[in-house]
């Protein structure tokens, strides 16, 4: 049987390799715009063929699918959803991982996704405002002593969000002045006519909930946690993520068994809620990138239409049961028959990119790599390849996280680890990573137990997710 | 004694000034007789004047900056290499410091003599810092949301602005921020040596400092008071702010009231810290008074965080003795302290020190209390949860020797 996958980054290396293993004996194919080495290594092993070509581009896609001929398709990252990359294998009559062009809204429009949450009352959503003029998104944040966070209106790479908290009020004038600014930052790179978005800022540990449906069924991953910030410690600016950890079970230390469940209950809903809004059956993985608060507990922060990256790295490989024939059940709306086994260990993931990833992507491109994958894997990582091209007999780096390594354990054996691993990484150029990840996990048991105290207030008190702001020009808000 | 503060903003659309003045307000408990700042915008700029934070003009602004609250002039230093703010004693000639420190950091670390915590922000916008192994001085690691890196004497110094204090800078490590990175390095095996005084007064109550919280570390000295010296008393009454969980913990153990003894006039300006013995005088009966219905006719158990000369609590008892109070029980929160600091904390010399100098009666007798107590050595011991402690003030026997 032949798999078409479509992306390259470390995502669909950790995909490739679970097509590549399973006992299905797939041909994996794939269509990536440079040659990511891992998901080559995949499609050498299993006879496939590696096409280039732009992930994006349908009329791109629609040739590897002549080209291939595959059995069905998985659609890795959220831009050729957007571009209707899953809908081209529809067409043809194939199945395919992945949600059509209108379903991907959810992930696409964070206006439409929080206009769809109100609409259809599911729980652990926020207030917020669409604005089409900066003037006026600039106004409100000027206006409201409450806190805001600000984001663009709709996916725009890796622009991130940015947050005031107002708690110091003295200072907010600094803030937010400064918050203008990135407004108009963010207003010019947004091509829709809502430019921005502004909501009611919640405070609380993050997670991801990934759930997989074919329309009928849904199955949902162990959680996640990806950490966000560059730079050790949880300090520097906002990135895809520079690490994650899964587990222990489909938990997280600090996530209890009802949040989870909760959470499940939401994203199912949002996936129903899409299928009925547009008509069209919500296919593929749907994933609530959540926050526990003190608001509602399990609080959604936005949805992604695919896997998260480097979440994905942390949670298949704990997957125990074949994980490349549960992406075709999905994909051909057999999913019930599914068996999902995962190992209690936790896993721990790190990225390592080169120094510039994500301020300066300039600096973080071209740059070289050596690595010893024999002694890393000797030493129990696994090593995924992300924005790394193989380029004429070298690996060459894209700008963004180069690798990912995964380690499967517990968080501090697994540190140890990652951190021997990581020294077998050469670059002629200074390396970033995080030695944290997974460690501390008492600090974020000791704030999620802090949000845990008011939010079953509020549900003893009957006030689960109302809230309000009021400023003396705006009025109630 | 000093509080000091670096912070950098990841993106230059920011001015970090008023992050700066408050994060420095923040920590001014930690000495105010003079303050600055210096910011980076192109250039490194400074502003330096001998008055509170609080009363700091600052007109600069940068991306990012130095803060400093304490009691030597002239900081933050600026070389033509870098701007620099130390707390502790550091024994180099700081020019030819900072250009090595530009230039190769660890070597030029490795090479200073002292006690110190130290941070440096160099022209083309990099912070410096480091801990000396012995942990003497305190320093914390943070940040403000993805926006900008903070390194400071105390977590507080980033909670009053609104940002995430992360983790303390271990003993012997040194770090290096930049826009593009944050990286750290154990420079020496730590060799602690928690200043004692950082947990009896030094700290703000709601800090986090040398792995302790700092309240919960307070009010177990009162309830070890209240162990060592349970007294017949009606009321327990603390000095403000430093020796009020002192009094709640001795109150609580005993079960004897607690009362507000003192109420303050003009801002909280630390006494011990004031230079001239007039304005101590002054400085007492003007910012504490007593509360006359909160001692008058009662047996009082007065607690306070330190004796100097002993001639502010000779007035406060004087003042409560004139207000109706039955006795003057004094309990001091600290052990005796007997010999100066060599490491930049504010301890007088050996001869102004009346506990190095007079038996306890002879104490009691000179501040006209009924009884005095100081918390036995064993006594701090049992109340820090850490066991690699300097208490060389109170023992005379010091962790690091200082060429």
């Amino acid at each position: 049987m032949k798999v078409l996958l479509i992306g390259e980054g470390a995502r669909e290396h950790v995909l490739a390799e679970s097509l590549g293993n399973s006992s299905e004996s797939y041909r994996v194919y794939a269509l990536s715009s440079y040659i990511n080495p891992g998901i080559m290594e995949v499609v050498r092993k299993t006879g496939g063929e590696y096409l280039r070509g732009n992930v994006s581009s349908q009329e791109d896609v629609r040739e590897a699918i002549r080209t291939v001929g595959p059995d069905f398709g998985v659609v890795g990252p959220e831009d050729p959803l957007f571009h209707g990359v899953a809908d081209e294998f529809r067409k043809e009559g194939l199945p395919v991982i992945g949600p059509s062009k209108t379903c991907s809204q959810i992930e696409k429009s964070k206006v439409w996704m929080r206009e769809l949450m109100w609409k259809y009352q599911i729980d652990g959503r926020l207030r917020f405002r669409a604005f089409t003029s900066l003037e006026e998104a600039s106004k409100f944040i000027m206006e409201y002593g409450g806190s805001v966070a600000v984001k663009p209106s709709e996916q725009v790479g890796g622009k991130g969000v940015k947050v005031v908290a107002d708690l110091q009020a003295y200072l907010s004038k600094e803030k937010r002045s400064a918050l203008s600014r990135s407004v108009d930052e963010i207003g010019s790179l947004v091509k829709s006519e809502v430019k921005i978005i502004i909501e009611e800022k919640v405070d609380g540990p993050e997670y991801t909930l990934h759930v997989l449906t074919d329309g009928y069924s849904y199955l949902p991953l162990p959680l996640a946690q990806d950490y966000k910030h560059a730079y050790q410690d949880g300090i520097g600016p906002e990135t895809g993520g520079m690490g994650s950890i899964s587990g222990p079970g489909n938990l997280l230390p600090f996530i209890t068994r009802e949040e989870y469940e909760k959470t499940f209950e939401i994203v199912k809903r949002t996936a129903e809620s899409i299928s009925k809004e547009t008509g069209d059956t919500y296919r593929g993985f749907i994933s609530g990138q959540m926050m526990l608060t003190e608001l509602w507990g399990p609080t959604v922060i936005e949805f992604y239409s695919r896997m998260g990256d480097p979440e994905t790295s942390a949670i298949i490989p704990r997957i125990s049961s074949d994980f490349g024939r549960i992406l075709q059940l999905a994909a051909e709306g057999r999913l019930a028959k599914a068996m999902l086994e995962v190992v209690p260990e936790p896993a721990v993931v790190w990225a390592v990119a080169p120094l510039g990833y994500p301020l300066r992507r300039d600096l973080a491109s071209g740059k070289e790599f050596q690595l010893d994958l024999e002694r890393m894997r000797e030493k129990g990582c696994k090593v995924y390849f992300g924005s790394i091209a193989y380029e004429g007999g070298k690996l060459i780096s894209k700008g963004s996280r180069a690798l990912e390594l995964v380690s499967i354990g517990d968080f501090e054996e697994s540190s140890r680890r990652l951190e021997s691993c990581v020294k077998l990484i050469n670059s002629n150029t200074e390396l970033i990573y995080r030695t944290d990840i997974g460690r501390g996990i008492w600090e974020q048991q000791d704030k999620a137990e802090i949000v845990r105290y008011s939010y079953l207030n509020r549900v003893k008190r009957g006030t689960l997710g109302v809230s309000k702001d009021w400023s003396p020009n705006g009025g109630l808000w | 004694m000093a509080g000091i503060v670096g912070i950098l903003a990841f993106d230059q659309v920011w001015n970090v000034s008023k992050f700066l003045y408050y994060s420095l307000v923040g920590l001014q408990h930690r000495g105010y007789a003079t303050s600055g700042v210096a910011l980076l915008d192109g250039k490194i700029r400074e502003k330096i004047n001998d008055v509170p934070p609080e009363d700091l003009e600052v007109d600069i602004g940068g991306w990012a900056g130095l803060g400093y609250a304490g009691t030597r002039r002239g900081y933050p230093v600026v070389t033509d290499d870098a701007a620099l703010v130390i707390d502790g004693v550091i024994k180099v000639d700081l020019n030819e410091f900072s250009k090595r420190l530009v230039t190769d950091p660890e070597s030029a670390i490795l090479s200073a003599k002292g006690a110190f915590s130290l941070i440096a922000l160099t022209r083309d916008g990099n912070l410096i810092a480091y801990r000396d192994e012995t942990g003497l001085r305190p320093l914390a690691l943070g940040g403000f949301g993805f926006d900008m890196g903070i390194i400071a004497s105390e977590p507080v110094a980033m909670w009053v602005i609104g940002g995430e204090f992360r983790r303390e800078v271990k003993p012997g490590e040194m770090i290096l921020m930049s826009r593009l990175n944050v990286s750290t390095k154990q420079l020496r095996e730590p060799r602690k040596a928690y200043c004692s005084i950082e947990y009896v007064y030094q700290a703000r109550i709601d800090s986090y400092v040398n792995e302790s919280e700092v309240y919960q570390v307070r009010v177990r000295i009162g309830e070890l008071l209240a162990e060592e010296r349970p007294l017949e008393a009606d009321v327990v009454i603390g000095v403000p702010d430093t020796a009020l969980p002192f009094a709640l913990g001795y109150s609580r153990r005993l079960n004897i009231p607690l009362e507000l003894g003192f109420t303050r006039t003009g801002s909280p300006i630390r006494t011990m810290l004031a230079s001239d013995d007039f304005l101590k005088i002054v400085g007492v009966q003007l910012k504490l008074n007593p509360v006359r219905g909160a001692v008058h006719s009662k047996r009082v158990v007065l607690i306070d965080d330190s004796m100097v000369t002993g001639t502010t609590l000779k007035n406060t008892i004087a003042s409560l003795r004139r207000l109706g109070a039955k006795e003057v029980h004094v309990l001091i929160g600290s052990p005796k302290l007997v010999s100066p600091c060599p490491y930049g904390v504010e301890v007088p010399e050996e001869k102004e020190l009346i506990a190095a100098n007079l038996r306890e009666e002879e104490i009691a007798k000179v501040l006209g209390a009924d009884s005095i107590h100081w918390l036995s050595l064993e006594g701090l011991r049992r109340a820090l949860t850490s066991s690699s402690l300097c208490m060389g003030c109170m023992t005379r026997s010091y962790p690091k020797v200082i060429q």
